[in-house]
């Protein structure tokens, strides 16, 4: 089985202090670690999953700057067997259509029967390259995967609705599937992984190599953090008159 | 006749040479007798085995955290993370290996990997991000002084008050600082501080393997300190102590370096504090793994507790002074979420109760935290306080 596996450098900004840099439209880093994207280090674990259950080469595949060979280099190291990475500076800026079109036309070329992205970047939280990349490629696709398991050329696939539902659906290969974090359990690199990894090498793909005319769909125009609304209200009173005048804020915001 | 046996083990050299790089040479005197392996906290807490006297072979085959299999792997990076740099492997050692030194090794080509505990990068993280562990905004970082009357450190001043991330933002921990606040103006030693110029020491995370962030940190407080022309520090933590003094020398960054318990000490033998106040109560001491074994500190504390009224100074039953045992906090431990069951700081909150104390003192924040923390969730109430809370309290001040 030909697996592909797209995956994104970010800064981890979860627990971070984020200001937004001078030009309005990307935010300071310089004191941010940076690391695989959340759902993305769940998709390389299930690509290799796939590959130790079915066989197959894993490939990974990266669209940033030079420090995202770091990245793959982890990934190589976890198990995948090929890196790629494509320029990020041949083409910036990139909103989620461009680099979707982007990946799209380096995959075309490759051989998969499973491709592989996280649900959502925890950096620009658009959600859509791996369902674009599926629509280019004329390929079926399934989001917020839970689950994923290969039978006879298909794929069982649980995955996420809203409101706690579930929903399993059968498709056919190949397919994309944008996995959901906590599908598996994202393993360590070895020491020896790691040593093998240092040797192995990541090939670099640019502005040449894409056919066509690559273009965003939408321009970012500013960056802000969103104003704090002082809405906290301190109840006072008895503890049955706090009780009443809570039921009925919450009566009156629609909540029951 | 029972059939042999054999079991063929790959040697991987380049593995041994990286580690070897990063700074695991010590593995190479280890000759496998075991005093590490008994000597470690982890063989009292007894629910968790692990081998110390084996990690330096392991280390010269290649083997340390090179398992082909998730599973097998996981628990190998897992054993690379259970130890809290306590040092006692060290002291007991004939040779003195520094098995610490060698974990950190695999620890510093683990964490370039990302391949560490998620519990740990998010420290490793907030420590790039703030300069402190608990994510805490550096703005803030002085705050904790606002109604002491501190002022920010200049060269006429004496020294510089150190008061590391936890006294700073941690409520409990405040008190701490606060108090040593109130005793160095007490007694008319001239200091002050960095507020919001102050960074995290780097201790934890070099000890995690976090070495760039470490080298980061550290740059920045040397800066930090020569630009204001600081020369001689006081410290709240044994931990900020032994990185000052031990390892900024190495990056060019050489002070006088004294932990709070020192500075204490010399003041109420100079009798510029003279605690007054009884304190009727039985107080036992816990040597903190860097303040005693590392530091070889052991005698200032105790002068310290020593000198106050009626305070009854007992000691743990042979595990005191160097063979004091870990709390469990150094070196990472204190953010790892180990099962309950599997906790080093309850195997020593057991020893010092057993002394029938009513009060445990302790001279490092890491240790205060550790055990309050331990003594709560083992439905126990014995308060623990620093050798310098006490000290205050005995000097008539209440907070
Ligand atoms: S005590 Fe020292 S020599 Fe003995 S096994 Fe441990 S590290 Fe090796
Ligand atoms: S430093 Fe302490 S915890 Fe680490 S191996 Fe040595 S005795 Fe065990």
């Amino acid at each position: 089985m030909e697996i592909v596996v797209c995956i994104k450098r970010v800064p981890q900004t979860a627990e971070a202090e984020v200001k937004v840099d001078p030009s309005g439209r990307d935010i300071v880093k310089d004191r941010l670690t940076f690391d695989i994207n959340e759902a993305d280090s769940y998709a390389l674990e299930q690509a290799i999953l796939l590959k130790e259950k079915y066989g197959g080469s894993v490939t990974a595949i990266s669209l940033g700057p030079a420090e995202a060979e770091d990245t793959l280099r982890i990934a190589l190291a976890k198990g995948a067997d090929n890196a790629l990475r494509i320029k990020e500076e041949d083409f910036t800026p990139l909103d989620g259509y461009k680099t979707a079109l982007i990946l799209y036309n380096i995959i075309k070329d490759l051989k998969y029967n499973v491709i592989l992205t996280g649900c959502i970047a925890t950096d620009d939280g658009y959600s859509q390259v791996g369902p674009i990349i599926a629509e280019l490629l004329g390929i079926p696709h399934a989001t917020l995967v839970t689950e994923l398991e290969i039978k006879d050329e298909k794929a069982e696939v649980v995955r996420e609705l809203e409101g706690g539902l579930l929903e399993r659906l059968e498709i056919n290969l190949p397919a994309l599937f944008a996995v959901q974090t906590g599908i598996n359990e994202p393993r360590y690199a070895s020491l020896l992984a790691i040593r093998r990894a240092a040797k192995k090498e990541i090939k670099t793909l640019g502005g040449a190599d894409i056919q066509g005319e690559v273009k965003s769909l939408s321009v970012l125009e500013k960056l802000y953090v969103p104003p704090v609304e002082r809405r906290a209200e301190i109840l006072s009173g008895s503890m049955d008159e706090i009780s009443e005048k809570l039921v009925q804020i919450i009566k009156e915001k629609g909540l029951l | 006749m029972a059939a042999k046996k054999s079991v063929t083990i790959e040697i991987n050299s380049e593995i041994r040479d990286a580690l070897i790089e990063e700074g695991a040479r010590d593995a190479y005197k280890c000759y496998q007798c075991g005093k590490c392996s008994s000597i470690c906290p982890w063989f009292q807490v007894g629910t968790y085995e692990f081998p110390v006297h084996r990690l330096g072979e392991e280390t010269l085959l290649g083997l340390l955290a090179s398992s082909e299999e998730k599973d097998e792997l996981a628990r190998e990076v897992d054993k690379i993370y259970r130890c809290v740099g306590c040092e006692a492997c060290i002291d007991q050692c004939p040779l003195g290996v520094n098995i610490p030194k060698i974990l950190r090794a695999a620890r510093r080509i683990l964490v370039d990997f990302g391949s560490y505990p998620e519990t740990l990068k998010s420290v490793v993280q907030k420590l790039r991000n703030v300069a402190n562990p608990l994510g805490e905004s550096p703005e803030r970082r002085g705050d904790w002084s606002s109604e002491l009357n501190v002022p920010n450190y200049d060269s006429r001043l004496e020294y510089l008050y150190f008061s590391g991330c936890l006294p700073a933002y941690d409520v409990r921990l405040k008190k701490v600082a606060n108090a040593t606040v109130r005793l160095l103006q007490l007694a008319g030693v001239t200091f002050g501080i960095l507020g919001e110029k102050e960074n995290c020491c780097g201790e934890a995370v070099r000890r995690i393997g976090a070495e760039k962030v470490y080298q980061e940190l550290t740059k920045r407080n040397i800066e930090v300190f020569n630009a204001v022309g600081v020369k001689k520090i006081i410290t709240t933590s044994p931990h900020c102590y032994t990185t000052f003094k031990k390892e900024y020398p190495d990056f060019g960054g050489v002070f006088e370096v004294f932990h709070i318990t020192q500075i204490l000490a010399r003041l109420i033998v100079e009798k510029k504090i003279v605690p007054q106040k009884a304190f009727k109560k039985k107080v036992v001491y816990h040597d903190p793994c860097t303040l005693g074994r590392q530091n070889s500190i052991y005698e200032e504390p105790r002068i310290v507790l020593r000198s106050i009224p009626e305070l009854e100074l007992v000691e743990v039953e042979n595990f005191n002074h160097n063979l004091s045992v870990c709390c469990g906090a150094g070196s990472g431990g204190l953010w790892q979420d180990w099962q309950r069951d599997e906790r080093i700081a309850e195997v020593r909150v057991n020893q010092l109760l057993a002394t029938g104390a009513e009060v445990i003192a302790v001279a490092c924040p890491y240790c205060l935290q550790m055990f309050e923390e331990t003594i709560k969730s083992m439905g126990k109430t014995t308060p623990v306080l620093s050798v310098s809370e006490i000290l205050y309290e005995a000097c008539g001040e209440v907070f």
